[in-house]
């Protein structure tokens, strides 16, 4: 178990890890994120004592890290750095047996048994065929793989990794990850990862890091938010559970362009599609978005909660009920702007054009490509007439998506 | 599977062993006065000058070059540079101000106890600057090594400058040599021996040092005490070989190029092979020396063959 309380560290006058605490228990795989230059590698060599912490107490399995050996240290605690030197050119067999240091006496010879552990750890490490081949002689990715193998063969009881897999090819990624991840039953494992789908995948903790100071901590779906990317990456981002592993899966939406001071209120209506675009966008210009009502097997729906927008949902093949109307009434009010999107409208949502009609205050933008005000009608026409009804009195705007979001670029401009 | 990989160590360390008896027994043979290798007879001369003059110089020589090759060694990995030699602490530096101080001083005398004081001084002095907090690092070391190395320099030109006739003196000192040996330099020599042999206990941590200092850390290397131990017995090394025979250029900086070749980069066996080969290096190129013309200093052969070797070495490096 390693245990980290109140501990600061300074280069020179500046503090670059501040008042960290935490536990990383046996049988955890604990996963460090944040931006560059945010403390993470200083954090891994507070706990492997490669620097001395200013402040606070470091303990390994109850031990204060201060009284403990070079030697006892090192049979304890492995690590994988993010860039190892490569030295002479010692054989791949050499420097994995270089893992063996802290358990031999300085006279003693490697036994049989330390051969056949660090055969193993070049097993598990898919590195065998390269054991007499000197490590100038190999990729970077195979040289980690090494340096991984080095670590496994000291037998840690703690494992740290700052980028370990970081030149690896996928499936050796996720390989080693996996061999990392077993060994995490047994051991505690810390793991500064630059790939969040990856943290999301093989950690149990995630502890978030910004500007030396942990930001947040908590499972991955806990941690992995819309809400926390935006403020610790300053990343637009779309977070899904991943059908297939379970896992927060985080997708960059690129081509970010937010305006400071866009504080815009936009209500999305839309369905089926047509609203996925402009859910995606509005928030990256700063605006803020609610969307509804919408269905819960809307594409729509998927898109909005991804995002981490909030939404006035019903249950699948519903109609709208009194709350939701309710909700859609106080959402309108509130907005500084509503865009309707060409959604087919039938029985089941008519509700949100009707109470749109009846909230005479706030414009409408129509988001369509073609610039006619039409939608797929399957209420008799009924649709159709609010719709009209809006154009009538002068409140709604017909607008293609780049016009619509000029727009929404500033509060001034919500006049149609 | 072990056993068999390190035979070309072992098997090497034979080879070099045999070719530094021979070495000793064939250079102690070579000289102007020709010496027939059987029938000695009990001319009094001719042991005189084969046991008095040529042994003790020969077998001071074998010392020196195996000192200067294991320090070498212990430093480049130490800095983890291939460029670094013994001299890399200002010692050559230190050691040449000593000496000199003693030539112009005190017309010679306490030369090579100046000479080692000087050695070790200008060691202590690189160390204390570039340490901070018990603690050193290896870039900082080798960076104040360089800046104290042209300090002393500086106020040995000066020391020339002034020197007037003794400056042949002091040349002759800084390009090394040894044409003075007795049996008494050879004592002093011995020491050489348990100092290289501790630097050899030490193998494992230098292989993994050589891989970086975090790394080091991370496997359990005590590195901070490890620096200090290597550097003190090196300098103590390097102090020993200046005292005796002044600043020879090369040998240091070549052999442990050459046998890392030939051994491979573990200090096991890299360390023993070093001092064999530097000690054959050496005791050769004395023989070259003093029977080549009239005794050329030694650190003039060594250069003139280390040299070009060198840039053999670092073109040869830059093909691959």
């Amino acid at each position: 178990m390693i245990e980290l309380s109140g501990v600061d560290v300074h280069y020179g006058a500046k503090k670059v890890l501040d008042a960290i605490s935490f536990e990383a228990k046996n049988g955890v795989f604990v996963g460090i994120i944040g931006p560059n230059g945010s403390g993470k590698t200083t954090l891994l060599k507070a706990i492997s004592r490669v620097i001395t912490p200013t402040g606070g107490i470091v303990r390994l399995d109850g031990q204060l890290l201060s009284a403990i050996s070079s030697r006892e240290l090192a049979q304890s605690i492995a690590v994988v750095a993010q860039d190892t030197g490569p030295g002479f050119d010692f054989t791949v067999s050499d420097v994995v047996m270089m893992g063996r240091y802290p358990h031999l006496s300085r006279f003693g010879k490697e036994h049989e048994e330390d051969y056949a552990i660090c055969q193993n750890a070049m097993a598990l490490t898919g590195i065998t065929h390269l054991s007499d081949r000197s490590i100038h002689e190999i990729s970077s990715g195979e040289l980690q793989r090494v340096i991984i193998a080095r670590a496994l063969a000291q037998q840690p009881r703690h494992l740290l990794l700052d980028e370990a897999t970081s030149h690896l090819d996928i499936s050796h990624q996720v390989e080693i990850l996996l061999t990392i991840k077993k060994l995490s039953e047994e051991i505690a494992v810390i793991g500064v990862f630059h790939d969040l789908n990856l943290a999301s995948y093989f950690c149990d903790e995630i502890i978030v890091i910004k500007a030396g100071k942990i930001a947040a901590t908590g499972s991955p779906v806990e941690v992995m938010t819309p809400a926390m990317l935006r403020s610790i990456f300053d990343l637009d981002a779309a977070v899904s559970i991943h059908p297939i592993t379970g896992k927060p899966f985080v997708v960059p939406l690129p081509g970010s362009q937010v305006i400071p001071g866009n504080n815009l209120k936009v209500h999305v209506i839309s369905g089926g599609g047509t609203g996925v675009e402009i859910i995606r966008a509005l928030p990256r210009m700063g605006c803020r978005v609610t969307a509804g009502v919408l269905a819960m097997n809307d594409t729509d729906y998927a898109a909005a909660m991804k995002l981490g927008i909030t939404c006035i949902t019903e249950p699948p093949f519903s109609p709208i009920t009194e709350s939701s109307r309710v909700g859609l009434t106080a959402q309108i009010a509130a907005a500084d702007v509503v865009v309707l999107t060409a959604t087919p409208v039938g029985k089941g949502n008519l509700d949100n054009i009707r109470i749109l009609a009846e909230a005479t205050k706030t414009p409408v933008l129509f988001l369509s490509d073609d610039g006619r005000a039409t939608l797929p009608d399957y209420t008799e026409g009924k649709a159709t007439a609010f719709l009209n009804q809006m154009m009538t009195s002068q409140r709604l705007a017909v607008l293609p998506l780049n016009q619509l979001l000029d727009r929404c670029k500033s509060k001034e401009e919500k006049q149609p | 599977m072990d056993e068999i990989k390190k035979k070309p160590g072992y098997a090497a360390l034979i080879v070099l062993a045999v070719l530094a008896a021979a070495t000793v027994v064939i250079c102690t043979g070579i000289g102007p006065t020709g010496i027939p290798f059987f029938g000695l007879s009990g001319n009094n001369t001719t042991s005189l000058i084969l046991f008095d003059i040529r042994l003790p110089r020969v077998i001071a020589a074998m010392l020196v070059g195996a000192g200067l090759a294991a320090a070498g060694v212990v430093m480049q990995a130490l800095f983890r540079n291939s460029m670094a030699d013994p001299y890399l602490l200002g010692t050559s530096s230190g050691g040449a101000l000593g000496a000199s101080l003693a030539i112009v001083f005190l017309g010679g005398m306490f030369r090579s106890i100046l000479a080692f004081v000087g050695c070790l001084a200008a060691s202590f002095i690189v160390y204390g600057i570039a340490q901070k907090g018990g603690r050193v690092k290896v870039e900082q070391l080798l960076l104040t090594g360089i800046a104290v190395s042209m300090f002393f320099s500086a106020i040995l030109s000066a020391l020339m400058y002034a020197a007037g006739q003794d400056l042949h003196q002091i040349l002759f000192w800084l390009m090394g040599g040894f044409w003075n040996i007795s049996w008494d330099d050879v004592k002093l020599g011995i020491i050489i021996l348990p100092a290289s042999l501790a630097l050899l206990l030490f193998s494992r941590e230098l292989n993994i040092f050589s891989m970086g200092e975090d790394d080091a850390i991370h496997l359990g290397v005590n590195v901070e005490r490890l620096k200090i131990i290597l550097l003190a017995a090196s300098s103590l090394i390097t102090g020993i070989a200046v005292a005796i025979a002044g600043c020879i250029g090369f040998v240091g900086l070549i052999t442990p190029h050459i046998m890392r070749l030939v051994v491979g980069p573990d200090h096991r066996f890299l360390i023993p092979a070093s001092m064999l080969a530097g000690g054959i290096l050496l005791a050769l190129s004395d023989t070259v020396a003093r029977t080549v013309g009239n005794e050329v200093p030694v650190g003039v052969v060594t250069a003139f063959l280390g040299a070009p070797f060198f840039i053999w070495l670092l073109k040869r490096r830059f093909s691959t």
